[in-house]
């Protein structure tokens, strides 16, 4: 395992809400890797669990979730450490967020409080994993926000996040996830609340500091405009579980789960027309009465019979393409016969 | 010919939009009951309240006595504990009194005598009284068989009237009095809320700053300013209404701040846009569109808010600048408990003082279960 | 900021102000004054008195000015020479009788929003971070208690238990012997003794509020984003909940003063008449009822203006602690 170039490998990963309702499988099975200095991105609708997944990397899934079972192998200093068996709270895992493990998140308004200066956020990160001085920290805060091209950053820095607009606290809060040269970065739509120029913006400086700082970039997004704009690699999700991942290119393509298909059927693109527009039929269910058998066969094009009845397992379709559907899984009879 | 289509059209549109709204309006409540339901202990602070705002209907007839009533040969007598079985026989029965003089200062003190069995029964005769001043009527839900025996289910006051039945008859003021004033204070609230929330501008900065004025002044000792100006002379009657208004004087602006906070956030609400777009008039807007949607609030409120009231009038009442008697309330009825000697030596005086805090707790629990089933986050 | 403070102190001036107009004019409602009393008083005890000794008398003490010139009268006075009048009732000054009372009273309303602090800012935190734990539901349920007991019947009961099981009722702010003693360490020591039941009492219903504030701004701020930012820093849960959470829930604490405020005057006001307190509240029922128009006034104003002053105070501290506020 340690010989491949895998930052983050991810086996059978489980989170599971507690609610009074009911227990709502939020992630049920998700099998990942994420490559050294590569991006991956998590495609998938509102509500999938993409979120969820991306939190339980730094271990700070909300309650009344947990992560129930599965294993989170990350990469420190050549050895493989297990996240998932980290005390969320504990010293061990502290250490790896903000640190090892960075993350951007969705609202820029809100994910800096507004009760202290952007500098004094940023150093936060600095002086908690690095030994530096209260001034080495200030300078290094200031570096930061000039890489993140803040204009006036010896004056920005003073400033408080209340004062600054969208496009700029996004700069601010990716400033502070590079403080400290984490090896991944995990950013969790972090321009679907921007206006699109600012997105492009944004964009384009993640790219450019992903190639300057040598990061794995996990990306978050429903945008498929984006994924075709950075992806190296893309995982799809639905209902909690990873239905396709392959390279950009073959996603693409070739997409193979009739899911993918029908997502990337329903983008909108100018040359269409109107009427062509294809969005995927049926609503997400309820997260309490998930479909048996495949998560997606009540609003897949294909479905058979089998559907309805069988977990669809990964099948290996390329080199570097799986996909779990039923389509493509030789042995159906045997498991239906076994089961 | 020309004028019917474009009335038929609008009539259409009333329809439509009266049938939607009460289909909303229908699965708001509904929703809000099945989440209030969820809330086990507001559930039967329900419960409670309505059983307090019943005795208050018919105090006549589930007190023993009349409030008149005295026996000054049992004055200050002690609770008399209530048993249903004598000797292992079913017969409800309070055990007699008995008392002893003190040699010295000749005052009477009275103990439970064990020897004595009162039997007491249900829907027995006892003192006349109309129910609600038109129904005569001599039957009391509980009371002694033989009219002349002591039962004093929370003991007797100074002068040898019964506690209980005092309570009982109070809860009609001092549960009204609340009431009376919400009406009037939600009535202000409602009002200048709406105005300053709908109209916006300098009348709204001006209600805003009427408002914090009269926040920030203490609120009891303008109370009792006020209570102090009602002259002695006046019909109880007329004092109870002095006494309402004085309370909601003051009281209105938390309401008015509610409504204005309201009145101002839906003004935003897409539903309230289309509506105003549909050329929909002022009021119809408000009556029809904007206060069905936040009365759920306003009744949470309301439960959140008459404790206060009930509490003031209390307060007035005990120190003797609220109601007066031969009014009573909970407030009146404390009055004789202002001396430390008279509570340490018939500690059941302070009887009424439990009313106040399990009505005053109760509205409490219920408010809050309404409050978390009206808001929808 | 500055904008902000020349507002707020505006608003608090014009306060005091409206609130001078309404004491005077409540004052003057009552049918008759204090002229009718004593006449009453003079009849009763020499018979018949000659009419024009009413007219003489309304003239000497200025009740036959009109309202506006009887107020100006009065505000003039309090304003230049910090005369508020004369009582009546106990034939001195109305200000004397102010200056000897409300320090006692700023003491304790002083000490109970102390109480009120200190213990409601630790339960309200502890009730938030550890959410439906004991400590919750009982600091919940001792909320609740809080604000359903009249605080008079909460200071009758304690009147009765330590009647009856302390041998003696904790009544007064001072023990007999330093009543009327000059003020020294002892005294200070005995006051210290006694305050703390008055300041429980009176406390005990904005506690119960207060902790219930705190409690749902906390839950609210749990769960907002900047708190998750911290959190993928790799914060530690304390350092982060104090850090975060905290700071902002102090702010709504910070306001709650001016509400606050009100309430607990209020309540120390009817306490004082049960414990029978050397504070304002007793000597305003007196006046109140006797007519003492100058006094019962004098204090209605005194009283309010604390709570105004008291409330720019917060809104000073909350422009201190706010940066969106000092900023705006």
């Amino acid at each position: 395992m340690t010989e491949n170039n895998n930052l983050l490998e991810v086996y059978d990963l489980k989170v599971h809400f507690f609610t009074d309702e009911g227990v709502v499988k939020a992630i049920d099975g998700v099998d990942m890797n994420v490559a050294n200095g590569k991006t991956l991105c998590l495609v998938g609708e509102s509500g999938c669990g993409k979120s969820v997944t991306c939190r339980a990397f730094l271990g700070i899934v909300q309650k009344p979730g947990r992560i129930v079972s599965g294993q989170m192998l990350f990469r420190q200093n050549d050895h493989m450490i297990d996240i998932a068996k980290m005390d969320p709270k504990g010293q061990e895992i502290r250490q790896i967020r903000g640190k090892e493990i960075a993350m951007i998140f969705q609202e820029p308004m809100t994910s800096l409080s507004p009760m202290y200066t952007v500098g004094n956020q940023i150093m936060e990160n600095i002086l908690l994993h690095t030994g530096t001085s209260k001034q080495e920290a200030r300078e290094r805060t200031i570096s930061l926000l000039d890489q993140v091209r803040i204009p006036k950053p010896d004056r920005l820095v003073d400033e408080y996040p209340f004062r600054l607009s969208g496009g700029m606290r996004q700069r601010a809060m990716i400033a502070m996830a590079l403080s400290c040269n984490p090896t991944m970065l995990i950013a969790d739509e972090p321009t679907t609340a921007l206006d699109v120029t600012t997105q492009a913006q944004i964009l384009d400086l993640m790219l450019e500091l992903q190639y300057r700082y040598g990061m794995a970039l996990l990306f978050i997004t429903h945008d498929l405009g984006v994924v075709a704009e950075i992806a190296d690699e893309v995982a799809v999700m639905y209902l909690g579980k990873i239905v396709e991942r392959a390279d950009a290119d073959t996603i693409f393509n070739h997409p193979q789960h009739p899911y993918t298909q029908a997502l990337l059927r329903s983008i909108p693109k100018i040359t269409m027309k109107r009427e062509e527009l294809d969005p995927i039929k049926g609503m997400v269910p309820s997260p309490f009465r998930r479909p048996s058998g495949c998560n997606f066969n009540p609003r897949c094009p294909k479905a058979m019979s089998v559907c309805r009845e069988i977990v669809p397992s990964m099948t290996q379709l390329g080199p570097n393409h799986t996909v779990a559907c039923l389509l493509y899984e030789s042995n159906i009879k045997d498991r239906k016969g076994g089961e | 010919m020309k004028r019917q289509k474009p009335d038929l059209a609008t009539n259409n549109e009333q329809n439509e939009t009266q049938e939607s709204l009460k289909l909303e309006v229908a699965s708001q409540w509904q929703l809000m009951w099945w989440k209030f339901r969820k809330h086990k202990l507001a559930m039967i602070s329900g419960a409670l309240v309505i059983a307090f705002y019943l005795v208050a209907l018919f105090s006549e007839f589930l007190a023993p006595n009349v409030t008149t009533t005295y026996k000054d040969t049992y004055a200050t007598a002690p609770p008399q504990p209530i048993s249903f079985f004598y000797e292992g026989k079913w017969l409800p029965h309070v055990k007699g009194l008995k008392y002893e003089r003190d040699p010295v200062s000749l005052r009477k003190t009275w103990t439970i005598d064990e020897e004595v069995v009162v039997p007491i029964g249900f829907f027995v005769r006892g003192d006349a009284y109309k129910l609600w001043g038109l129904i005569p009527s001599d039957i009391h839900f509980i009371g002694a068989k033989n009219p002349g025996d002591p039962f004093y289910l929370f003991g007797a006051d100074i002068i040898g009237r019964d506690v209980f039945s005092r309570l009982i008859y109070s809860s009609r003021v001092s549960l009204t009095v609340g009431l009376v004033g919400m009406v009037i204070a939600l009535t202000i609230g409602i009002l200048l809320g709406g105005i300053s929330g709908l109209v916006g501008g300098a009348l709204d900065n001006i209600i805003q700053r009427l408002i914090e004025i009269l926040m920030s002044i203490p609120t009891l000792p303008v109370w009792l300013a006020l209570a102090a100006v009602v002259p002695i002379d006046w019909p109880a009657l007329r004092v109870y209404f002095m006494i309402s208004i004085i309370l909601s004087l003051i009281s209105w602006t938390g309401m008015a701040r509610v409504v204005r906070s309201k009145f101002l956030a839906l003004r935003e609400e897409d539903f309230v846009m289309a509506a105003m777009l549909d050329g929909c008039g002022q009021t119809r807007l408000i009556l029809r569109h904007m206060l069905p949607s936040f009365l759920s609030h306003i009744i949470a409120s309301i439960t959140l808010w008459i404790p206060g009231l009930i509490l003031g009038e209390t307060a007035l009442s005990f120190l003797g600048l609220g109601l007066r008697p031969p009014v009573v309330s909970w407030g009146v009825m404390l009055q004789d408990t202002q001396k430390v000697a008279v509570i340490a030596r018939y500690p059941w005086l302070l009887a009424p003082g439990g009313a106040v805090f399990l009505i005053v707790l109760t509205l409490n629990f219920l408010g809050d279960g309404l409050r978390d089933a009206a808001d929808p986050y | 900021m500055w904008k902000y403070l020349l507002r707020r102190s505006l608003y608090a001036l014009f306060t005091v102000w409206v609130i001078s107009l309404l004491a005077f004019a409540i004052i003057q409602l009552p049918p008759g004054d204090y002229v009718t009393d004593m006449l009453e008083d003079l009849r009763a005890q020499a018979g018949n008195v000659p009419p024009e000794w009413e007219d003489r008398m309304r003239q000497i003490y200025g009740f036959d000015d009109p309202f506006i010139v009887q107020y100006f009268k009065w505000m003039r006075n309090i304003l230049l020479r910090g005369q508020f009048g004369y009582s009546f009732f106990y034939k001195r000054d109305a200000g004397e009788m102010i200056i000897e009372r409300l320090p006692m009273s700023f003491a304790l309303s002083l000490f109970s929003t102390f109480f009120v602090w200190i213990v409601a800012l630790p339960i309200g935190f502890y009730s938030a971070v550890r959410r439906y734990s004991i400590v919750d539901y009982t600091a919940s349920f001792m909320g609740f208690f809080g604000m359903a007991i009249p605080n008079f019947l909460l200071a009758l009961i304690i009147l009765f238990i330590t009647y009856r099981y302390m041998g003696g009722a904790v009544i007064g702010l001072f023990s007999k012997e330093f009543a009327d003693a000059p003020w020294s360490w002892a005294k200070f020591v005995d006051l210290l003794k006694h305050i703390w039941v008055p300041m429980v009492i009176i406390g005990i219903g904005s506690t119960a509020g207060l902790i219930r504030t705190m409690r749902a701004n906390l839950l609210d701020e749990l769960n907002k984003p900047y708190v998750e930012t911290a959190r993928a820093k790799g914060l530690s849960e304390t350092r982060l909940l104090i850090k975060y959470p905290l700071r902002h829930a102090l702010n709504p604490f910070v306001s709650t003063l001016g509400w606050m405020l009100p309430g607990l005057v209020s309540g120390e006001v009817i306490v004082s008449m049960v414990l029978n307190l050397p504070t304002s509240g007793p000597v305003l029922y007196q006046a109140l009822v006797q007519q003492d128009q100058y006094v019962a006034a004098g204090f209605i104003l005194v009283l309010s203006t604390l709570t105004v002053i008291g409330t720019f105070i917060s809104d000073l501290l909350l422009a201190w602690v706010d940066p969106r506020i000092r900023l705006q």
